[in-house]
């Protein structure tokens, strides 16, 4: 599959999330079925920062975790016939190694393990000012997809 | 030494659904809380690894139980 990028408006096309939940900004690179890299810029104006934490602002782990994810999605979606389709998360294991503050960029690269009737494995990481912030291992499913091949009642 | 067919095959069960072997006989779709559709799609996937085949969609579909995919392995000449 060949090698693409995706700007702000492009992603949205292969992401069903929006305002405030879309936590990606840019698809930088994207190989359908195999990786999906690109960055989310975090300033002062995000929604959250004044809640988590008054005095001590930084990105809510389940934000970065679903920054992870919904790059994760792209590489999926972009495959020939799942663009806009909907997906679920199923598992994710996550490590949460420094604190994302305003004003960073989070860099997030991410591989698709296996990709199987529906069901998708792969890794996640994401990166601020060259060190990891956090990492994940998820399995995500395009739901109209897996219901094609289970067993009928 | 070579690994038994049926040994193989109740491997695959017991790491996908993380039950015991007592247990495999009366395993259907459904029947446990670990074999639901994720957990389907998983057991397929180790099964297709573990003995080197690609089943096709209907047999997914028909593989509803542990002793029925006994069967349905027959069809790619796997004799469990």
């Amino acid at each position: 599959m060949k090698k693409k990028s995706l700007n702000s408006l492009e992603l949205l096309a292969y992401q069903p999330n929006r305002y405030p939940f879309l936590m990606i900004d840019f698809v930088t690179e994207v190989i359908p079925g195999k990786m999906a890299n690109g960055y989310k810029n975090f300033t002062n104006n995000e929604w959250f920062f004044p809640i988590h934490f008054p005095g001590h602002p930084n990105v809510p782990g389940a934000l970065q975790l679903e920054a992870l994810a919904q790059m994760l999605t792209v590489a999926i979606t972009t495959l020939p016939g799942n663009k806009g389709k909907a997906t679920h998360a199923i598992s994710h294991t996550v490590r949460f190694r420094r604190e994302i503050l305003p004003g960073e960029k989070l860099e997030i690269e991410t591989k698709v393990l296996s990709w199987k009737r529906g069901l998708c494995k792969g890794l996640g990481k994401g990166i601020v000012n060259g060190e990891i912030a956090c990492e994940a291992e998820m399995v995500i499913t395009i739901p109209e997809i897996l219901d094609q091949f289970i067993p009928k009642k | 030494m070579k690994e038994k067919l049926i040994d193989k095959y109740n491997k695959v069960f017991i790491k996908s659904f993380k039950v015991k072997k007592e247990n495999l006989k009366k395993l259907k779709y459904e029947s446990i809380q670990q074999w639901d559709s994720v957990g389907h799609m998983s057991m397929i996937g180790m099964l297709e690894d573990a003995f080197n085949i690609t089943l096709e969609m209907d047999d997914i579909i028909d593989f509803s139980s542990y002793e029925y995919g006994k069967k349905i392995l027959k069809k790619y000449k796997i004799k469990i």
